[in-house]
């Protein structure tokens, strides 16, 4: 455990370092991030000039659902998406050695390999908006809350995760995946709303197909009181599940591929 | 002329059929984010009784299913691609054949349309079928819609490529672009169709020229607009479309000074 | 008295370059005030090319040749002076002027390169606005000349390197452009490839008389192919004439390869005569200064009972070299 903890933060200064490099990063990759919640909350605000309820939602709860989105997304695009981009493009230019010749999990090297720093930016406006939200949430949000939203935040990270690893590995054999992230990002978008006012066949889509519902909607119904002990237990469920799942496709990938290019 | 955009026309189909899957997983992002915005509006207006600022459930649907294929026929992405472009080094071969690279780009564009279009209106068609819009507009207006469209297309083909033209002064466009395409969001109608603006943003929305380019033909294809205020949209794309001419000649001779004097 | 098909006079070419030192403290620095200083990649090369001469640029990397001939087609717009070629002004970029030259650029891609490079050049006859029979005579004897048969038909991503650079040569020459600007051509080819393309330059340049301006690194290309060669280096011309010439001008050494008879011993201290540069059983190679040739030659002959004796300039590569590590004044 020390080890893969080791590797990361390796990993993660080395990335920081190399941004650092770039400093006028941070200001463009802030101004994009803030763009990027105008677009969420002008959207809010907008909507909220016309009713005071949306799908059972309120103001203050969409708020949060905003807030987790940025997070989320932040979280996303800081590690997931650069290093699973790096993977499939090492595997496409055959580069990929590095990370089979080193005696680390292969696994781990490639899911840390780039870090973009500056994008933290999002990360922290997310958490600004957050916070703003419980404030408006005030008394209703208690320890309990924040541990669901806690343990709901995680099994979403971790489905994320483990849905961006199974597409990545299809690149073992197909060299234009990259092309299904696009899906993602595109699907990404729909979590700036509870995945719950989407017609039905959209909100199966967003919940097993593209795992955008336990990624931003699950979580924020933790943190605003609105999940139950059976949707968690699902999340939970699937979440490891996902894991284990990734990880055995992950090592036969690997294997067929090492194989492959003798 | 004519010879050269029908070989442009011709060579630019041959090779986008090359990328025909990234395309197809393109337009999925393209129809959805119409979707989600529909499927919001929807929600609001069934709290609020059944309609708000004027838009019905059907109503909503009908203005995003039209949105959604106005935006398609209009849109414009060069802007990446002369940022491609340059960064390549592919600008040059470009600018020593004798005709200017802005023919090859609106074929480019007729051309993506033509194949794309194969995709998008099934997709309309099928949203027609799921979210049941109401189109009720007048022959007129119908008929209006077709030199409006027109008009859409080259009022948003000339701003993004003036936007384009900023890849010759900086390679961080990332952020250049995505204001331009905030700005779009919420003032060409795609967050909220205009009327449900606020009405100081609906003024702002009239003065900048994202409206025309998108808003204007998909309420004049609904049949929302008076007669009056089809004509004075109709003027201000000229009026548009006359000042963005005029920006992007100026923007393209710098271009292309600073592009000779720096590097090609 | 005919017109030069491309003539320079005092062209010059600066670029200012910012400087920027590591650490933070230089970055906020330059934020508010920024060193710079200039770069003179082209600094006042004259000369004429007249029509239908095949002139060869050689230099360093960096020298300024690639800068000359992208003024020279209008890519880039000269800092001072004047650069004229078939009369026009490359800068100002006219159709006329376009029509009439074509720039060539190894392993840079003007060829669209999804779909194959027979419909890039359909799309060129239509821009360059040429008859179908002029396309098609122009394209069948290009076809011939490189051996494109099935090349031409297949996607240019799917060719090798010298078979793409085959067809971006066939398809700049299509609107038989007067004159051909070709910078680094054979880069990255093998050495089959190179001959074809070289023999092919020539033969075009025979053909239709075209005037024709190339850069290379290999000595090869110049030497195949140019009777007139221009040496630029920091940017400024340091010879203009016969390839000969600049041996004899910049020549400092010859080589003398001495065949002795088997048996004799290389015990000889050749040194004495002069550099040895190679010594195997049989045969020695000495280098010795321009001027002490003849001095050594009769030595050697009266000295050593000599096979052969060959008095050789030096390879043009090292006599290029010579005129490169010049001191700069």
């Amino acid at each position: 455990m020390r080890q893969i903890l080791r590797i990361t933060y390796t990993f993660l200064r080395l990335g920081a370092l190399n941004e650092l490099e770039y400093r006028a990063n941070f200001f463009i990759q802030s101004f994009q991030a803030l763009l990027g919640l105008l677009v969420s909350l002008g959207g809010l605000q907008i909507v909220f000039n016309h009713t005071a309820d949306l799908g059972g939602w309120q103001p203050a709860e969409l708020l949060a659902l905003v807030g987790v989105y940025q997070i989320v997304g932040g979280l996303i695009n800081t590690v997931i998406n650069p290093s699973m981009q790096r993977f499939m493009e090492d595997v496409r230019k055959g580069t990929l050695d590095f990370a089979l010749t080193k005696p680390a999990d292969a696994q781990l090297l490639v899911s840390v390999r780039e870090f973009r720093i500056w994008r933290v930016a999002d990360i922290f406006l997310g958490i600004a908006v957050l916070v703003v939200a419980l404030v408006r949430l005030g008394e209703r949000v208690g320890w309990q809350q924040a541990s669901l939203f806690g343990l709901a935040l995680l099994c979403g990270a971790a489905i994320v995760y483990s849905f961006w690893l199974i597409l990545a590995t299809f690149s073992f054999w197909f060299v234009r995946v990259e092309n299904i992230l696009v899906i993602f990002q595109s699907m990404y978008q729909a979590g700036r709303w509870p995945v719950g006012i989407y017609p039905q066949w959209l909100r199966i889509t967003l919940t097993f197909i593209v795992p955008v519902a336990f990624a931003v909607t699950v979580p924020a119904e933790g943190l605003v009181g609105r999940l139950d002990l059976p949707a968690l237990a699902q999340a939970l469920g699937l979440a490891a599940a996902l894991l284990l799942v990734s990880r055995f496709f992950w090592r036969f990938g690997l294997r067929a591929y090492s194989g492959a290019s003798a | 002329m004519r010879a050269i955009y029908q070989a442009f026309y011709r060579t630019s189909l041959a090779v986008q059929m090359q990328y025909r899957v990234a395309a197809i997983i393109w337009l999925l992002g393209t129809v959805l984010q119409p979707v989600i915005f529909l499927v919001v509006w929807s929600t609001v207006a069934r709290a609020e009784g059944g309609s708000v600022g004027g838009y019905t459930v059907a109503g909503f649907a009908a203005y995003y299913i039209t949105m959604m294929v106005v935006d398609h026929l209009t849109f414009d992405w060069h802007m990446w691609e002369y940022d491609y472009r340059v960064r390549e080094g592919l600008l040059s071969p470009l600018l020593l054949k004798p005709v200017h690279p802005i023919h090859g780009d609106i074929a480019d564009n007729l051309a993506y349309k033509s194949l794309t279009m194969l995709v998008v209106i099934p997709a309309a068609i099928l949203l027609t079928l799921f979210f049941r819009p109401s189109f009720e507009a007048p022959l007129w207006a119908v008929l209006a819609f077709v030199p409006a469209i027109i008009l859409a297309f080259l009022l948003r083909f000339l701003s993004a490529w003036t936007l384009a033209m900023a890849s010759f002064w900086t390679t961080r466009i990332q952020a250049l672009n995505q204001t331009f395409f905030v700005a779009e969001l919420f003032f060409a109608g795609q967050i909220a169709p205009l009327d449900l603006l606020p009405a100081p943003l609906q003024l702002v929305a009239n003065l900048l020229p994202f409206r025309w380019g998108l808003a204007y033909p998909v309420e004049l294809f609904l049949g929302r607009l008076t007669p009056r205020e089809a004509i004075t949209g109709l003027a201000a794309q000229l009026i548009w479309l006359a000042i963005t001419l005029v920006i992007l000649r100026l923007v393209w001779r710098a271009g292309l000074r600073r592009y000779s004097a720096f590097g090609a | 008295m005919t017109e030069p098909a491309v003539h320079l006079d005092n062209l010059a070419k600066v670029y200012r370059v910012y400087e920027r030192e590591a650490g933070l403290g230089a970055a906020v620095r330059s934020l508010v005030r920024r060193k710079s200083h200039d770069v003179r990649a082209v600094d006042g090369i004259s000369f004429d090319v007249a029509p239908g001469e095949i002139v060869g640029f050689l230099g360093p990397n960096g020298a300024g040749k690639t800068t000359t001939l992208k003024m020279l087609s209008g890519l880039l717009h000269p800092t001072s002076g004047e650069v004229c070629v078939l009369g026009y002004e490359p800068y100002r970029r006219q159709r006329e002027f376009l029509r009439n030259i074509a720039l060539v650029m190894g392993q840079r891609n003007q060829l669209l390169w999804d779909i194959p490079a027979v419909d890039s050049f359909e799309l060129n006859r239509v821009i360059y606005r040429l008859s179908r029979q002029q396309y098609q005579e122009m394209l069948d004897e290009l076809v011939a000349l490189l051996e494109l048969e099935e090349l031409i038909y297949k996607p240019v991503r799917n060719l090798s390197l010298g078979e793409r650079m085959k067809c971006e040569i066939a398809g700049a020459l299509l609107h038989r452009p007067r004159v051909l600007f070709l910078d680094e051509p054979t880069i990255g080819l093998d050495v089959t490839m190179q001959r074809r393309i070289r023999r092919f330059v020539g033969e075009y340049n025979r053909r239709y008389e075209a005037t024709v301006l190339l850069t290379s690194h290999y000595m090869a290309d110049v030497v195949a192919l140019c009777e007139r060669v221009v040496v630029i280096h920091h940017g400024r011309l340091l010879f203009d004439g016969a390839l000969d010439a600049l041996v004899e001008r910049f020549a400092a050494h010859k080589t003398i390869v001495v065949d002795l008879p088997d048996g004799v011993r290389n015990g000889r201290a050749f040194a004495a005569y002069g550099e040895v540069l190679e010594e195997r059983p049989g045969q020695v190679t000495l280098r010795v200064p321009k001027a002490n040739a003849a001095r050594v030659t009769g030595q050697l002959l009266a000295d050593i009972d000599v096979l052969d004796l060959t008095i050789q300039d030096p390879p043009i590569e090292e006599v290029i070299e010579t005129v490169f590590t010049q001191p700069d004044s």
